[in-house]
């Protein structure tokens, strides 16, 4: 075998060996649901996702009106649904930030917000 | 080293680097999804089937005749970021269309596109690919007006999410925005065609000028799954969530070589929308003539497409050097 056929197969084989195959975890709904209003804060927010999640590498943040973190406790995950307590922050816009590995390693970010009050 | 041989490693390395970057099912760019769009073409690289595509409408000619395509798009990745695609059309051109007035029918020059995505950005929802398309002449029939030279359109195609907007614009957020940048080199500068006048006897030469041709095109689309994921969830019916209504602009406009062609933009406006699923989409636009030379009333395209990375992602999905490509589901459930 040539020396310049094997230089051009050397980095297929690197290729076909590093190449990754991944999936999005997109967001389906929320609770409370995304951009809406309840009426007395919430004690947790749970996400549900189009694909399963990897626990380890998942994660959700909420902050409250003044931009204090109401989140509390650890995100538990759930095949595809993932939640976190929270503690009242008021009335207000909460921001909503989620992080999440899906089982097949991609990872996906989002964010929403939601309001607190009548 | 000798030259053949670091070409050699070069283009190795090239298809290496290539496949390092991480590869989804069809066009996702962060949280956003880039639907395959009807008049131009999306920026995405994927394995996929277009079929059937049909579209009617009244052309710009004059006289003005109905054409009714039917065509298919079959695309296939070679690699995570480089496909290859064919796409064959067939014509039904009513009275008084083609060469003898009494309408004709057959196919049009098949086209291979060769598409490479060369950025993605994520975090701002950014896209981009060029690509080599390849009229073949002569592979259709010259009665439905295809040509019998080759013509080559290196295009540049851009898709951009604006879902990197602060929350004062959330409601702008589900908006993206496609384009692309083609210019069409035909192979032939010039037909010339001899024949004699009916009247006189005379003979008589006839030059027709090939244009080289900008064609050019954008959409403007509002995700209502993006809206509902990210900005509001409104409570509306499934259907509608997985609805993305898109205005479309198809133009052509001879740039060079225009001394018998001019140099008047041709195209259309296409209003419409795109039902997305996780394994297929089915859309439908009109076709709005932006002037008397692009055609003479309103006409319809519509068009069932496959996502074959997500149908059959370990066989006809799989990029031909790559590994195989997760199913990605949009939407819960099936």
């Amino acid at each position: 075998m040539q020396r310049s056929t094997l230089s051009g197969i050397i980095p297929l084989l690197l290729m076909l060996a590093t190449s990754e195959a991944s999936a999005h975890a997109m967001l389906d709904h929320a609770e409370p649901r995304v951009g809406n209003k309840v009426a007395a804060a919430p004690h947790e927010v749970t996400l549900w996702f189009t694909q399963k999640l990897e626990p380890a590498f998942s994660t959700i943040i909420v902050t409250g009106p003044a931009g204090q973190r109401v989140d509390v406790g650890k995100t538990s995950v759930n095949d595809s649904q993932m939640s976190i307590p929270l503690r009242s922050g008021g009335t207000g816009t909460y921001h909503v930030k989620w992080h999440v590995l899906s089982v097949d390693s991609h990872t996906t970010t989002g964010n929403f917000t939601f309001q607190v009050g009548q | 080293m000798s030259i053949r041989l670091a070409r050699a490693g070069l283009s190795g390395l090239a298809i290496a680097l290539i496949a390092l970057s991480k590869s989804t099912a069809h066009e996702i760019v962060g949280n956003r999804f880039f639907p395959a769009t009807l008049g131009i073409d999306d920026p995405g690289v994927n394995d996929e089937l277009a079929f059937p595509t049909v579209s009617s409408f009244k052309t710009g000619d004059d006289p003005s005749f109905r054409e009714r395509d039917l065509s298919a798009e079959f695309s296939k990745r070679i690699t995570e970021d480089f496909a290859v695609s064919i796409a064959p059309t067939y014509s039904f051109l009513g009275r008084p269309g083609g060469p003898t007035g009494t309408g004709a029918n057959g196919l049009q020059n098949w086209e291979t596109t060769f598409k490479y995505r060369v950025y993605k950005n994520p975090e701002h929802e950014f896209v981009m690919s060029v690509g080599l398309s390849v009229e073949w002449g002569g592979s259709g029939v010259a009665s439905v007006g295809a040509d019998p030279f080759n013509t080559y359109t290196p295009t540049i195609y851009f898709g951009k999410g604006f879902g990197d907007l602060p929350d004062t614009f959330s409601w702008i957020r589900p908006v993206a925005i496609t384009g692309q940048f083609g210019y069409a080199l035909p192979g032939r500068n010039s037909t010339t065609s001899f024949g004699v006048d009916p009247d006189s006897g005379d003979a008589t030469v006839d030059t027709e000028f090939h244009p080289r041709v900008l064609n050019w095109g954008g959409t403007i689309q509002y995700s209502m799954p993006y809206l509902k994921s990210a900005v509001v969830d409104l409570g509306l019916p499934d259907f509608i969530n997985h609805l993305i209504p898109l205005v479309e602009a198809n133009l052509q406009t001879p740039v060079a070589n225009t001394l018998t062609s001019g140099t008047m933009t041709t195209g259309t406006i296409n209003p419409g929308v795109i039902w997305v699923g996780n394994t297929f989409q089915v859309g439908i636009e009109a076709l709005i003539p932006i002037n008397r030379q692009s055609g003479t009333n309103v006409g319809v395209i519509a068009q069932l497409h496959f996502f074959l990375d997500d149908i059959d992602p370990h066989g006809i999905g799989k990029p031909i050097f790559g590994n195989a490509t997760q199913p990605t589901k949009l939407f819960a459930g099936n």
